[in-house]
């Protein structure tokens, strides 16, 4: 049944192979009249057979002036798209349920590109003019509908300008992706170490006897304000913070196979503790199957974490 | 989805925009109710833009269709006929304003507005109005375009200036088409324009209705000679012969009307000419005698005058050759010549006793007419156009009583007096003489033209033309009405505009006459260029030409025109349009030229970083440059595309002339950047 969209993607590959920034030359654009394009032709009809039983010179002139309006308008469309190149733009990763923003640079070689549509037609086209020699940046958004990687496959470049009876279009490959964390789910955990729902992040949770003051180490993102050596910053030495190594043994563990239920609410369940933790600058390890990430705290640890439960199950390798 | 989007307001602004240039030629055939209803829609329109107003609901819609059908039915009496028509569809054009919400509607409204400029064409197709319509036509693809582009505020003057290249574009194809689509005839008969109340010769005439005549100076028609202009004693044109007389009017008589070539034989040189001519709502065409014209449908009738079946309501072209000297029925029959000697039975006793002494002192009809013609010359008649007023009997009273009149007076009087002294005889009406247009060398015959005279008929000689006119006012013949009128200045009156009137100032009349001579070969080469016309014209471009032939060459030069613009308008010879990259390889280049060439894949980071430990004096202006190609290639900034080329400047300054320290060979290599 569906072969014909098969061999049309095939085509297409070789036509217009993916990558990071895809230059629309005249191998990639094609064009057809629109439904308006055909009602103007309809209409050109109209007017001829006007002219010819009226014999008015000028009515044959008419439609002739719009007949070839509408020739001279393919070239226009046509150049509306030509030269324009698009680069894929990163993408913030987000959590299950939320809008995928996935972001495209257009950039121009010169000339002024207006109206050109982009996106995927499930989710609407968004309309932006690109400047003479210039660039413009689009977010679009995509509904997220499971964990992993977002891919959401060729993207459609479009362009109706200048009189809207015919369209230029092109299916690009940016190899755009998203990273979906799974949704995350209040719940308790089985063994509290220490953690419970009402503790809000002011608590006392980080307990000032189970970690020991190490030093000082650079602040970086993620680092709770209330740990900052504000002397050390009004002395002109950077922004520091006061660095606790928490007893490994003492860390929260967050198991997955610790948990019940059904793989989804349990990734969701964990999914919501790693982003607890996290804002409480609380060091925690994860292990779920065989990957283990060991105790930490900071941004990175918990992207990895997030990551790691996103990819759960899926052995699809990250984009390049 | 993309038929819901909303208009743009660079859309609607040339929208209402050209909805007031296309409705401004129609009104002078509109209702002037359409002016209010065009005022409260584009009103109401700008307000629900605005949003101070509401869209019509659908009653209020229906309503609005409704009072439009209405005043339409009463106004031009009925919903049928193409003057009907054409309101119905300019109220629909309008209602359309207020009605439409989305692009889709919006562009229904532009192609009604298409339509509505068409049909402005069979109203009027002159010079000024073909001109005058490429400003509703820009207007509109203006509004095309406006409809399409982003919301965001953008200026109506670009668009319209693209409004505009488009169309400049689009001619050079438009005029291929227009002298290669071969024309066809009309498919099936469609509602003309009604009558516009056309001043010109009727079929039936009383003195007043000539002298009505006189007072026009609208164009009845235009000729071009082949040869020279002939003189003006020559320029009889004929329209139609008066055959019956009804005690005041003269009119055609039926039998007169058929198409029975009447026998005639071609003598002397002939005179061929071409004619334009004005719509006259009659089916008569004028021509010199004897005229032949070789267009399909056009007889010669047994009067000798042209006709065809359909009134020519529009401008009608065509070629004419005519025989001056051709002998005309010598031999006719009595069914014509009891037609040419009728007479109501009473009346004018006077001119019928003067006719029977006529009759008795002269021998042959030849010398009846001499005596005639010299009696008008000797006694004291005169020509004017304001007759005093005569009694029931017409004739006499002119003949003996008043003594003045103008044309028909003369021809009209000359014809009775020769029926009653038994010579056949008719008024012939046409026009007369014509304006001599220096600058385009042809004639223009215009309504004051108009002019009768007579033809009587002579065993053996057949019908001969006299005009007794010329005994009483030989200068109405050989200069014109005007000339003959002095007195009577105020011949065009109330025509103040009227350039006519300002004949004695030459350069204003050179105006007047090139004027003229454009609206001419407008008429000539654009408006008739049709059927047989394109077919001459084309033989006479291409030799023999049929439609395949034409087909091709229609192809091939529309697709070389094409193919010309493509390449002018995407210039695909300027390969790489990016400016900042050829920035970077003139400084690639000229790194190169030191020494020090980018391997493939190199950043531009990392090789202005090499190329900087290479050339350490010339370190700082290489980061720069390589700092500023950086920023605008990847950070998303602003380019300044001056900035760069300033840098590239001071580096190319900081470096040696001739330090051409190591050949680099291959090493420029732009594609992977």
């Amino acid at each position: 049944m569906r072969v014909l969209p098969r061999i049309r993607d095939r085509w297409l590959l070789k036509r217009i192979p993916p990558g990071p920034s895809v230059r629309l030359n005249q191998r990639r654009i094609f064009i057809m009249p629109t439904a308006v394009g055909m009602s103007f032709l309809v209409a050109l009809l109209l007017m001829l057979l006007a002219a010819i039983n009226y014999e008015n010179s000028l009515a044959y002139a008419l439609t002739f002036l719009l007949g070839s309006v509408f020739v001279v308008a393919i070239l226009h469309t046509w150049r509306n798209l030509a030269g324009l190149e698009l680069q894929a733009g990163g993408a913030k990763a987000v959590f299950l349920g939320e809008q995928a923003c996935l972001r495209v640079r257009l950039e121009s070689r010169g000339r002024l590109y207006q109206a050109v549509s982009v996106g995927w037609p499930k989710s609407g086209l968004q309309l932006v003019d690109v400047p003479a020699a210039g660039t413009c940046e689009l977010q679009l958004s995509l509904p997220t509908e499971r964990r992993g990687w977002l891919r959401p496959g060729r993207l459609r470049v479009e362009s109706r300008f200048p009189l809207g009876i015919l369209v230029a279009w092109s299916w690009v490959d940016l190899q755009l992706a998203a990273l979906v964390y799974p949704r995350p789910l209040a719940g308790d955990l089985p063994q509290a170490v220490g953690l419970d729902e009402e503790n809000g992040e002011g608590s006392r949770a980080l307990g000032g006897g189970i970690d020991d003051y190490q030093g000082l180490r650079p602040w970086q993102p993620g680092d709770s304000k209330k740990r900052l050596n504000w002397k050390a910053y009004s002395r002109g030495q950077g922004l520091l913070v006061k660095d606790f190594t928490a007893l490994s043994g003492e860390d929260p563990l967050l198991d997955f196979d610790e948990l019940a239920g059904d793989i989804e609410s349990r990734l969701s369940l964990l999914c919501h503790w790693v982003v607890e933790l996290s804002s409480r600058q609380q060091p925690f390890a994860l292990r779920i199957a065989e990957t283990t990430i060991e105790a930490a705290v900071g941004v990175e640890h918990r992207n990895r974490c997030l990551r790691a439960l996103a990819l759960f199950g899926q052995q699809s390798a990250a984009p390049q | 989805m993309s038929s819901l989007q909303p208009i743009p307001r660079n859309g609607l602004v040339w929208l209402l925009v050209a909805q007031v240039l296309v409705i401004l030629p129609h009104l002078a055939h509109l209702p002037l109710w359409i002016i209010g209803l065009w005022l409260g829609c584009a009103i109401w329109r700008v307000q629900i833009f605005r949003m101070r107003a509401p869209y019509p609901r659908s009653w209020v819609k229906a309503l609005m269709m409704l009072g439009a059908a209405f005043g339409v039915y009463f106004s031009r009496g009925g919903l049928i006929g193409l003057d009907a028509g054409v309101v119905l569809l300019i109220a629909a054009f309008i209602l359309k304003l207020v009605e439409m919400r989305s692009r889709r509607d919006a562009l229904v409204l532009v192609f009604l507005g298409f339509f509505a400029v068409v049909t402005s064409y069979l109203f009027n197709d002159g010079l000024l109005a073909g001109i005058y319509s490429l400003a509703p036509i820009i207007a509109l693809l203006a509004a095309m375009i406006g409809l399409q582009q982003s919301p965001a505020g953008t200026h109506p003057w670009p668009t319209l200036r693209l409004a505009g290249s488009l169309l400049l574009q689009a001619i050079p194809l438009m005029l291929v088409l227009f002298v290669l689509f071969p024309r066809l005839g009309p498919l099936w008969s469609l509602p003309q324009p009604k009558d516009r109340g056309v001043t010109g010769l009727a079929d039936s005439m009383a003195p007043g209705d000539m002298a009505e005549l006189s007072r026009s100076s609208a164009l009845a028609f235009r000729a071009s000679f082949e040869g020279p202009i002939p003189d003006r004693d020559q320029l009889y044109w004929r329209a139609v012969t008066f055959e019956r007389f009804d005690g005041r009017r003269w009119s055609q008589s039926f039998k007169s009307q058929l198409p029975q070539t009447p026998e005639w034989s071609p003598r002397g040189a002939p005179v061929a000419y071409s004619i334009v001519m004005q719509p006259s709502g009659r089916p008569w065409l004028y021509g010199l005698d004897v005229a032949q014209v070789d267009a399909g449908d056009v007889r010669l009738m047994s009067d000798f005058h042209l006709a065809r079946p359909r009134p020519v309501d529009k401008p009608l072209l065509y070629q004419a050759t005519s025989w001056p000297e051709a002998l005309r029925e010598p031999n006719a029959g009595p069914a014509v010549l009891g037609r040419a000697l009728e007479l109501p039975s009473t009346g004018n006793l006077r001119s019928r006793a003067w006719a029977a002494e006529l009759r008795r002192a002269h021998q042959t009809p030849k010398a009846t007419v001499q005596a005639l013609l010299s009696h008008f010359n000797q006694q004291p008649y005169s020509y004017t156009l304001r007759p005093s007023p005569v009694g029931e009997d017409i004739v006499d009273g002119f003949l003996f009583d008043t003594l003045n009149g103008f044309c028909i007076h003369y021809a009209g009087a000359m014809t009775f007096v020769l029926r009653a002294a038994g010579i056949p005889a008719r008024v012939v009406a046409g026009y007369q003489g014509g304006e001599v247009n220096p600058s385009g060398n042809y004639l223009s015959v215009r309504q004051l033209d108009a002019h009768a005279w007579v033809e009587y008929w002579e065993a053996g000689s057949g019908w001969v033309s006299v005009d007794p006119t010329f005994q009483v006012a030989p200068e109405r013949i050989e200069r014109g009405l005007e000339e003959a009128l002095d007195a009577e200045q105020d011949l065009i009156e109330g025509a103040i505009m009227d350039l006519r009137r300002y004949r004695d100032i030459g350069w204003l009349n050179d105006l007047r006459f090139g004027w003229d001579s454009l609206n001419y070969g407008w008429q000539r080469w654009v408006l008739n260029y049709q059927g047989e016309r394109q077919l001459e014209v084309l033989q006479g471009l291409f030799g023999k030409v049929d439609s395949r032939k034409l087909g091709l060459l229609m192809v091939a030069t529309g697709a070389l025109l094409v193919v010309l613009l493509a390449l002018l308008l995407l210039k695909p010879w300027r390969r790489e349009q990016d400016a900042q990259l050829r920035q970077f390889q003139g400084f690639e280049q000229l790194l190169a030229r030191h020494g020090v060439a980018r391997h493939a894949g190199e950043g531009a980071r990392d090789f202005a970083q090499r190329a900087a430990a290479r050339l350490p004096d010339a370190a700082p202006q290489i980061q720069a440059f390589a700092g500023l190609y950086e920023q605008a290639r990847y950070a998303g900034q602003p380019t300044d595309l001056a900035e760069m080329k300033t840098a590239l400047r001071s580096l190319r300054r900081q470096l040696p002339w001739r330090a051409r320290v190591s050949k680099p060979r291959g090493g420029i290599d732009g594609d992977n950047l």
